[in-house]
């Protein structure tokens, strides 16, 4: 017949298993207090799990895009300081036209300008950044547009010396240019010279660019057009004034001819310029954009910086004071051992 | 009554004193064994001679002991769940450490973004074809996981079904000892021990009803009712499948012929190792297998080019990842099992293969008719914005993989995170409350049942007087003899 209700095993069963017991609660809780995060993310969120790894997804992504947002935010601000020396460019060789046109040496003096002019625009619209072009459109690797002076001769000085003599039966620097009449050269500026900036003329002797202009993703909805090409109108008519003063025989031309040259230049200059501001004010949009998605993406990287930690974090007070805790009540527990072990019978008989 | 019998009767108190004292010993040596039960002497009075020790038992309970067979088969079946799920578990890890299938395709849609916005640029397209190739590796070595889980599941059954046969074994010979015992009134008592710490090893490995027998005998049944014992072992028997792929099916446990693990019987066991290890290997890592491949037909399709010419005429065709079914596209929304372990990279962009990396941003992996960047400008991304689109976009998934139906490539990995992380807190939880109910049972059982020294030791001082006072009697006697005999010698 047995007549207690208690072993002795059980006795020392039951502080071994509580010992054992509060040890893997105190190794789980020394890592979370030293962490700040959960031992083990997976038992403890359990079905939330998903749900932190889409957020961190989401962070990722827009800390992805606000990093590609700089390569495109330095792309157009190169783009704008470099179509801005462009305005600055035209403008003053406008002035010099505007100066030139009834001066004795004015003919000189603006086809020297409009040579300068000429370079320093091709110089400009070749500007790469990273290895791109950024006046080639998709066109990244490729130069959009060559000098115009260089050797061997480009395409498109080419097409205007064939241009020349077919229509005046001479060269640009055959000092019979001076025969030309005002209105020939009104006619050929107006139809065969104007001509060779149309396409498919403009896109075969001066640019090689793509129409297609490069599309950013700047944020997780927005794809919009972050940069421009030579292929548009404004570069044309810049192009097209500075070469009809720098290169058809200005020197040498009649009162009547270079003047019809200076007004259609002046003319085509300033539509030039027109279009290069519209160009400026299109892309300062693209920047605006650009910086208000990065301001937005910046406020949504905050928020779900704070849901990650709010799931995954845990209160660091708590933590601690659990180790505390169970310091206290593993001492306990050890202490109740040796007190329990000492407890026999033996001792008093 | 004469004084030789009060001698006589001293002498079996005396005897039994001796007999008490050695179970007692027993019992004492025992003291520390959680397997041994306490052992009583039965004492009974033998009219008008004394007394003698009847017979030994031992303290029981049967439905203590029901209960405690029952626990070890639920927390042993639990902890292999969880730790085949804890190995799972390697296949995503802390979200912080970026090492989930979810996290992988982030970390290419992050390079594909990098890439665009930089078409023009080489290295960005070799680090965008990198990201791809890990997404592809991570599902290849998540496969092989899942397969070693379930090969590493099927030895398991196999050795528990070995350790089962042994197990019977030494029961059918401990069950003929104490049937022969009780038939010859002999003490079993050690053997009824050995007996029960046999039958919670078996419940370990399978979950056991007991029925015991009048002559001491016992017969064992499954929990799902197949006999495993009754008056001689039946055999269990299991084929091992060894090497394991993703369409492998293993073989049913077999006890008597018929089977208690699988999808098709009747009678299938529902608790222990063995139905825990069959349901990680048949359900568990299938479910997972499966969510694996269709992350990985999602990515096939994600990234699956068409036909660009002017009057389109091929049919779409696997681009960035191909698979082993390729150069046909997967059906949509229509699980292929095994996918996640064949999905590659397409030799044809991969420059480590020999390929052309610039076709990921220019289209035309599947051949030239695919090509989406015609005029072969090196600062074209819309394809690689389209990619993004993909992935980004809604596709239907397979129901069989038990998630959502319509997801994100992204948003479909990572709700099975979800999947696998409820199923581990579960089991984990589970796996808490089945050992508590253990430690619970044991320590029940080991309280009706187990030694209590200062109990023993109480008894040894009532032993210890009873002996004294026998032998005080049997002196007495003695001396009421010699008067008696100096009596006569002096008449």
């Amino acid at each position: 017949m047995k007549t207690t209700f208690i072993s002795t095993s059980a006795i020392s069963e039951a502080t071994r298993v509580s010992l054992i017991k509060l040890q893997t609660q105190l190794a789980t809780a020394q890592k979370e207090v030293s962490t700040g995060r959960y031992a083990d993310m997976g038992v403890s969120l359990g079905y939330k799990t998903g749900q932190t790894v889409s957020l961190r997804q989401e962070q990722n992504r827009l800390t992805t895009i606000t990093e590609t947002n700089s390569v495109v935010a330095t792309r157009l601000d190169s783009t704008q300081s470099a179509l801005t020396s462009l305005v600055g460019d035209a403008q003053n060789f406008l002035g010099q036209l505007l100066g030139a046109r009834d001066a004795p040496t004015g003919p000189q003096v603006v086809q020297k300008q409009a040579q300068t002019s000429l370079s320093a625009f091709a110089d400009m619209l070749n500007t790469s950044i990273d290895g791109a072009y950024l006046f080639a459109g998709i066109n990244a690797d490729v130069k959009p547009i060559s000098q115009y002076d260089q050797t061997p001769p480009s395409p498109a000085k080419q097409a205007v010396d064939n241009a020349f003599f077919a229509t005046f039966g001479i060269t640009q620097n055959d000092p019979a240019v001076a025969n030309i009449s005002a209105s020939a050269m009104q006619n050929f500026l107006d139809t065969t010279f104007a001509g060779l900036f149309q396409d498919p003329a403009w896109t075969t002797n001066w640019s090689s660019a793509s129409d297609q202009n490069i599309r950013s993703r700047i944020s997780t909805s927005e794809l919009i057009e972050t940069s421009t090409n030579t292929n548009e109108s404004a570069f044309r008519q810049l192009a097209q004034a500075y070469t009809m003063v720098a290169d058809l025989g200005t020197q040498n031309l009649n009162q009547g001819a270079f003047q019809a040259v200076v007004d259609t230049a002046t003319k085509i200059a300033a539509q030039g310029i027109q279009g290069l501001t519209e160009l400026q004010s299109n892309l300062g949009t693209a920047q605006q954009r650009v910086e208000d998605a990065n301001g937005r993406m910046s406020i949504q990287k905050d928020i779900l910086t704070n849901h990650i930690s709010s799931m995954e974090d845990v209160d660091p007070y708590e933590a601690s004071t659990r180790v505390n805790t169970l310091m206290t009540q593993i001492e306990t527990a050890y202490a109740m051992t040796a007190r329990i072990q000492q407890l026999s019978l033996l001792n008093y008989l | 009554m004469t004084l030789t019998v009060g001698r006589d009767v001293a002498q079996t108190a005396l005897s039994v004193a001796a007999d008490r004292t050695s179970i007692l010993s027993r019992n004492i040596a025992n003291a520390q064994n959680p397997q041994s039960s306490r052992k009583i002497a039965n004492v009974v009075s033998i009219p008008g001679s004394g007394v003698r020790i009847a017979s030994v038992t031992r303290a029981s309970n049967d439905s203590l002991l029901e209960k405690m067979l029952s626990a070890t088969s639920d927390a042993a079946g639990q902890k292999a769940i969880t730790e085949a799920l804890q190995q799972l578990d390697q296949t995503t890890g802390d979200p912080a450490l970026d090492v989930s299938p979810a996290a992988l395709v982030q970390k290419l849609m992050d390079a594909i973004q990098q890439y665009a916005a930089g078409p023009q640029d080489a290295s960005r397209a070799s680090t965008a074809i990198a990201a791809a190739g890990d997404v592809a590796t991570g599902l290849n070595e998540a496969t092989t996981l899942v397969q070693q889980v379930r090969q590493q599941a099927d030895a398991d059954m196999s050795s528990s079904v070995d350790k089962l046969n042994t197990l019977l074994k030494q029961f059918d010979a401990v069950n003929t000892d104490i049937v022969n015992g009780t038939r010859i009134d002999a003490d079993v008592t050690d053997q009824l021990d050995q007996r029960d710490q046999i039958l919670s090893s078996i419940s370990e490995e399978i979950g056991i009803r007991t029925v015991a027998r009048p002559d001491g005998d016992m017969a064992i049944f499954t929990d799902s009712g197949v006999t495993l014992y009754d008056a001689g072992a039946r055999t269990v028997t299991f084929n091992r499948t060894l090497i394991y792929g993703p369409g492998t099916t293993g073989n049913a446990v077999l006890v008597d012929g018929v089977p208690v693990t699988g999808s098709s019987g009747t009678m299938l066991a529902q608790s222990g190792r063995l139905a825990a290890l069959a349901n990680v290997r048949d359900n568990l890592t299938v479910t997972y297998q499966s969510q694996l491949d269709e992350i990985a037909r999602g990515l096939i399709e994600a990234f699956a080019e068409s036909d660009q010419s002017a009057i389109p005429t091929l049919p779409d065709a696997p681009g960035l990842f191909t698979y082993a079914g390729g150069p046909a596209m997967p059906a949509s929304g229509t699980l292929i099992v095994g996918l996640a372990g064949s999905i590659r990279l397409n030799p044809t962009v991969d420059p480590q293969q020999g390929g052309n990396a610039s076709l990921f941003r220019d289209g035309g992996i599947a051949g030239a008719a695919y090509t989406y960047n015609t005029t072969g400008a090196t600062g074209y991304s819309d394809r690689l914005q389209q990619y993004i689109d993909n992935l980004t976009a809604q596709r239907p998934f397979d129901p069989a993989a038990g998630l959502v139906p319509s997801a994100s490539v992204g948003s479909f990995a990572s709700s099975s995170i979800s999947w696998l992380q409820q199923t581990r807190q579960n089991a984990s939880n589970d796996a808490d409350y089945k050992n508590t109910l253990l430690e619970r049972a044991s320590d029940a059982l080991s309280k009706v049942t187990g030694v209590n020294l200062d109990e023993e030791m109480t008894s040894m001082l009532d032993l210890e007087r009873s002996y004294q006072a026998s032998a005080r009697l049997m002196s007495t006697i003695d001396t009421m003899m010699q008067s008696l005999l100096s009596i006569t010698v002096a008449a």
